[in-house]
């Protein structure tokens, strides 16, 4: 914990298991969703942490699309949320089961 | 030095707050906060472009489409834990704190110090010749990268396109519908 790049990559993996945790125990949907923005977000902080020991650029760009990916991602996800809310006015995710086998 | 710890404190701390908040909004207002403060991280980390998408893309459009969702579809009832969660939360603990804890030995192990970090080192180089970070940034993107640059932006039209037909419905009359009404 003494230098930058320890500190934050500690940071990283600190944030990336409270949203192991947050998706683990949510029910609801939306907070499973942000907590899976959390851990896109620990891995972008990873990514910079390393550019900057290692004084490479590409750390930067690698974080740009990661997060078309991740508005990506929250766009179709949340058109989901709002189809699935229609037809039974919740979205505890344990109680749809429209995909069971 | 200090300022790495206050803004190491203050994530964790936000970012605790999505996990433990019962309210929904309280939450996202949370993982706002959590955005933020690691935009002050990647600028301390002399990395402005990602600190301003950062703030722009996830604070301002991803957030803020949360925020969005969840009050239109008002979805802030309290959370409860049904008996057959209790076991995923002592798995999801288990997993996570041996995640952590695995993580953090191979970074223990690691050495490394602030006075190799070449991102510094590149800052002074680019001083010299004249050159700011976004320009390289920018040239790097517009050659080395423009495949997957402009595959982005197919992406993200697939995304909208996708969105909309998800989330569009029409009554009976043929009219746009975005939520019906709650007499049904």
């Amino acid at each position: 914990m003494s230098s930058i790049f320890h500190m934050n990559l500690v940071l990283s993996i600190l944030l990336f298991s409270i949203g192991i945790l947050g998706v683990m125990w949510k029910r609801n949907a939306i907070s499973l969703f942000m907590n899976v923005e959390l851990m896109l977000n620990a891995a972008n902080l990873a990514f910079v942490t390393f550019a900057y020991q290692y004084g490479l650029l590409e750390g930067g760009i690698l974080v740009l699309f990661i997060m078309t990916v991740a508005a990506a991602e929250a766009g179709v996800g949340l058109a989901i949320f709002i189809a699935l809310y229609r037809g039974k006015r919740h979205l505890r995710v344990d109680e749809h089961d429209l995909l069971r086998g | 030095m200090i300022v790495y710890y206050v803004l190491f404190i203050m994530t964790a701390g936000f970012a605790l707050g999505v996990l433990l908040s019962k309210d929904t909004v309280r939450s996202a207002m949370c993982l706002v906060a959590v955005m933020t403060s690691l935009a002050v991280n990647y600028l301390l980390m002399r990395q402005e472009f990602v600190a301003f998408i950062q703030v722009i893309v996830y604070a301002g459009a991803i957030m803020v489409l949360f925020l969005f969702v969840i009050m239109l579809l008002n979805l802030r009832d309290r959370e409860t834990t049904p008996w057959y969660l209790r076991n995923a939360r002592f798995w999801g603990g288990t997993l996570a704190l041996g995640f952590f804890f695995l993580l953090a030995w191979g970074i223990y192990k690691f050495s490394a110090s602030d006075e190799t970090a070449g991102m510094v080192q590149l800052e002074k180089k680019m001083a010299v010749s004249g050159e700011a970070m976004i320009d390289v940034i920018a040239r790097m993107m517009m050659t080395e990268y423009i495949v997957p640059f402009v595959l982005t932006s197919v992406l993200l039209l697939v995304a909208v396109v996708g969105a909309i037909c998800m989330a569009r419905r029409k009554d009976e009359d043929g009219h746009e519908i975005l939520i019906e009404s709650e007499k049904n």
